[in-house]
């Protein structure tokens, strides 16, 4: 044998020993496929730690999980499940939850619930996911949103709480300062992002802290009622404090306006938001002395405070490869030393569904929980006085009797009406006329109509 | 022989037409089909309604608005591309001192994913805390922040943005026919008294008529159908309502309402108006250029 040869024989048997290694490891790995929509590198990270010490403990399994950004998550899912190949384990809005379980999509997480036992879940979480005696969902954490205030600004001009929108009106003006004198406001007295998700959630807030509904028993859309005038009139007044461009602003911008100083209230805030404060504002800000939060007011037809809850649920899909090894992965996720490491990569927006770990002394003990005590007790206050819901929910029911909540929340039809009357100065009553027809529409088209 | 030979042309065709089928003319002829569908886009829920979807969308307000912003987007960002890259390349067309750099740097906007250009100017254009408000209110040009993103300015941004990240493409096709301008040309109408203006238009535009129209053609189409940079400026945040083109449009009805069939219709009109524009476009110009 020539020397050319025995070199392509060597460089033959290798590849082939490769190859049959490989194909034995594949073969004998179970892969399952796990996306989260927690994006932030110290998540990722956590998620990363539970997978690792959960494949050592089944080396057969291999989790390959995937962090995606809200707005890809919902066309991945749909894409996924039209072509076949689900997922095992995804989150998901609580609305696509609905959505999926009515077409009969997900399967049910009850052994994971078994597992974690159901007295161990807090009541509010239990009716994200549970449709009839089965849990088509389990949250993975919950955090509401927050009205977050300056307070240093706030004490100096004697405001209070606002318990009403007229009160909510008057703590904006009060706090739309010209600090220089120049003529010019140089903080605005409130910030919200002008996003399609952030104002429907923001319409869904409103109506129940209005006491109104926005789809009657027969999915007729509600948008022309004295409720939602109300709120397009509030609004109208409300966006008068605002920071010019506001429609403009993402979420993430409007932290930016309460951090640089530029806003003196956020509407839509949430508890992730102690993150960017501590890591963007100036250090001697960074404490609940400058940022704290209030509850928020009810509107004229309303007698309660209302906001949203961002919980989303684990949902496992009907024809994944792998449900029994995701449902051991779901196991395995809650158990409260792994389930503690993520909780903590963002403690003050992750409230944890199981109490045996909201109650445990390694929670209690973590630093930004001890130092930002007052947000997580009004979302505390929230939840246990079941103030919120998911997005567009106004009442858990509609939870099962409305699926298509995830298309009114796509169509920007609620975003839209918004923008006419705030920036178009289309009266309330015509843009009310507007939406209401384009959501009979899209409910009809979607075969939901039983007006 | 003669058979043999033609057995083997078709042989040898029969992948190409294949993949031309398969990858062209099958995905607009499902396009077409369904857009005679009420489809769900993921859900195999589908229901034939002939002509429904196109009165619908006669009738649609949404539908006029978004062809209204897709119209003025796609001639303000032509128009503006072919007067920005023209001026470009007659510059460029000139001997200085590192001009093999400055010919290189213009192209950069071009390469640069547009992902990265679109976060890049919505820094810059931030009205709270972006540079360009910055540097316009300390020349002096405005008293107050301008909001970029915002209802008023956001088709403005949208039109600047696109200039600059496609007016490279003019350049590149306009310098290239401007170095193939004969100089004779041009020192023979020097020699009847031209001046510098004369030389361009009498000249120069003569020269670059094939290339523009070319260049004004594939702009255009690439313009009326562009969807990244007009959805990634805004993202459904509130100001995407005021630059809701027609592609953003049938990916918002496709993707987020959910309606396949209404999307394909969307997309089959928007083929329709290219094919007349683009004929129409033909008939006017080539007869008259020699094209």
């Amino acid at each position: 044998m020539n020397r050319k040869k025995r070199y392509k024989l060597i460089i033959g048997s290798m590849c082939l020993f490769v190859l049959i290694l490989g194909g034995t490891s594949l073969a004998e790995r179970k892969v399952i496929n796990v996306w989260h929509t927690e994006t932030n590198p110290l998540s990722r990270k956590a998620v990363a730690n539970i997978v690792d010490r959960f494949e050592k403990l089944h080396p057969d399994i291999k989790v390959e999980a995937e962090a995606l950004a809200w707005g890809d998550l919902e066309g991945k899912i749909m894409a996924a499940l039209a072509a076949g190949s689900p997922p095992e384990l995804s989150h998901g809005q609580p609305i696509t939850c609905a959505a999926l379980q009515a077409k009969g999509l997900l399967l049910p997480l009850d052994d994971v619930v078994k597992h974690i036992g159901e007295d161990n879940i807090w009541d509010q979480i239990k009716k994200v996911g549970k449709y009839g005696d089965h849990y088509f969902g389990l949250v993975h954490a919950a955090g509401t949103s927050l009205l977050i205030y300056r307070k240093d600004l706030a004490e100096k001009r004697g405001l209070k709480n606002p318990k009403t929108w007229k009160d909510l009106l008057h703590n904006a003006k009060e706090l739309t300062i010209d600090t220089n004198k120049d003529g010019k406001t140089d903080i605005y007295g409130l910030t919200i992002p002008g996003d399609n998700l952030f104002i429907n959630i923001l319409l869904g807030e409103l109506t129940k802290a209005n006491g109104g509904i926005l789809f009657d028993d027969k999915n007729r859309p509600q948008f022309t009622s004295k409720c939602m005038i109300e709120i397009l009139e509030f609004l109208e007044e409300l966006t008068k404090y605002l920071p010019p461009g506001w429609e403009g602003h993402g979420y993430r911008e409007t932290f930016a306006n309460m951090y640089g100083a530029k806003a003196a209230m956020m509407y839509q805030g949430y508890g992730r938001g102690a993150s960017l404060i501590e890591q963007y504002a100036p250090k001697h800000m960074t404490n609940t002395d400058y940022f704290d939060v209030w509850i928020k007011p009810h509107g004229p037809s309303g007698t309660k405070p209302a906001a949203q809850v961002d919980e989303e649920p684990w949902m496992m899909f009907k024809g994944c490869k792998h449900p029994k090894e995701a449902i051991e992965f779901l196991k395995f996720f809650y158990q409260d030393d792994n389930y503690l490491e993520y909780i903590q990569t963002v403690p003050i927006h992750f409230f944890p569904v199981t109490k045996s770990l909201r109650r445990s002394t390694a929670y209690q003990e973590t630093p930004m929980i001890k130092k930002w005590k007052g947000w997580l007790d009004v979302q505390e206050h929230y939840l246990d006085n079941d103030l919120v819901k998911p997005t567009l929910v106004i009442d858990w029911k509609d939870m099962t009797t409305k699926p298509y909540l995830m298309e009114i929340l796509g169509s920007g039809i609620l975003k839209d009406m918004v923008m006419e009357v705030t920036k178009e100065n289309v009266p309330p009553r015509k843009a009310t006329d507007k939406a209401q027809k384009r959501a009979e529409e899209l409910i009809k088209d979607k075969g939901y109509a039983k007006w | 022989m003669k058979a043999s030979s033609q057995k083997m042309g078709i042989i040898l065709i029969t992948p190409s037409v294949f993949l031309i089928c398969a990858l062209l003319v099958y995905p607009v002829l499902y396009g077409v089909w369904l857009s005679f569908f009420k489809k769900h886009s993921f859900f195999p829920d589908q229901r034939f309604v002939g002509l429904a979807n196109y009165l619908y969308l006669l009738k649609d307000s949404e539908f006029w608005m978004s062809l209204w912003y897709g119209t003025y987007y796609s001639v303000s960002t032509i128009v503006l591309q072919i007067v920005v890259g023209l001026i470009a390349a007659l510059i460029l067309n000139e001997a200085f001192r590192g001009r093999n750099i400055v010919r290189g740097v213009v192209l950069f906007p071009y390469m640069i994913p547009t992902v990265v250009a679109i976060i890049l100017w919505k820094w810059l254009l931030n009205n709270q805390f972006g540079l360009v408000n910055y540097l316009l209110l300390a020349v002096g040009i405005i008293d107050d922040p301008l909001s970029w993103m915002g209802k008023d300015h956001i088709m403005t941004s949208l039109i600047i943005i696109s200039v600059w990240e496609f007016f490279p493409f003019v350049v590149l096709s306009v310098l290239a026919r401007l170095q193939t301008i004969p100089p004779v040309l041009y020192e023979a109408a020097k020699v009847d008294g031209a001046g510098a203006w004369s030389r361009f238009i009498h000249v120069t535009l003569p020269q670059l008529r094939n290339v523009l129209f070319v260049v004004i053609l594939l702009r255009s189409i690439w313009m009326f159908t562009k969807f990244d940079t007009v959805w990634l400026l805004t993202q459904g945040g509130g100001a995407e309502k005021y630059i809701r083109t027609l592609p953003v449009f049938a990916y918002m009805r496709t993707f987020m309402y959910y309606q396949a069939g209404l999307g394909s219709t969307l997309a089959v009109i928007m083929f329709g108006i290219l094919i007349a524009s683009t004929t129409i476009y033909f008939k006017m110009f080539r007869r008259e250029e020699g094209i």
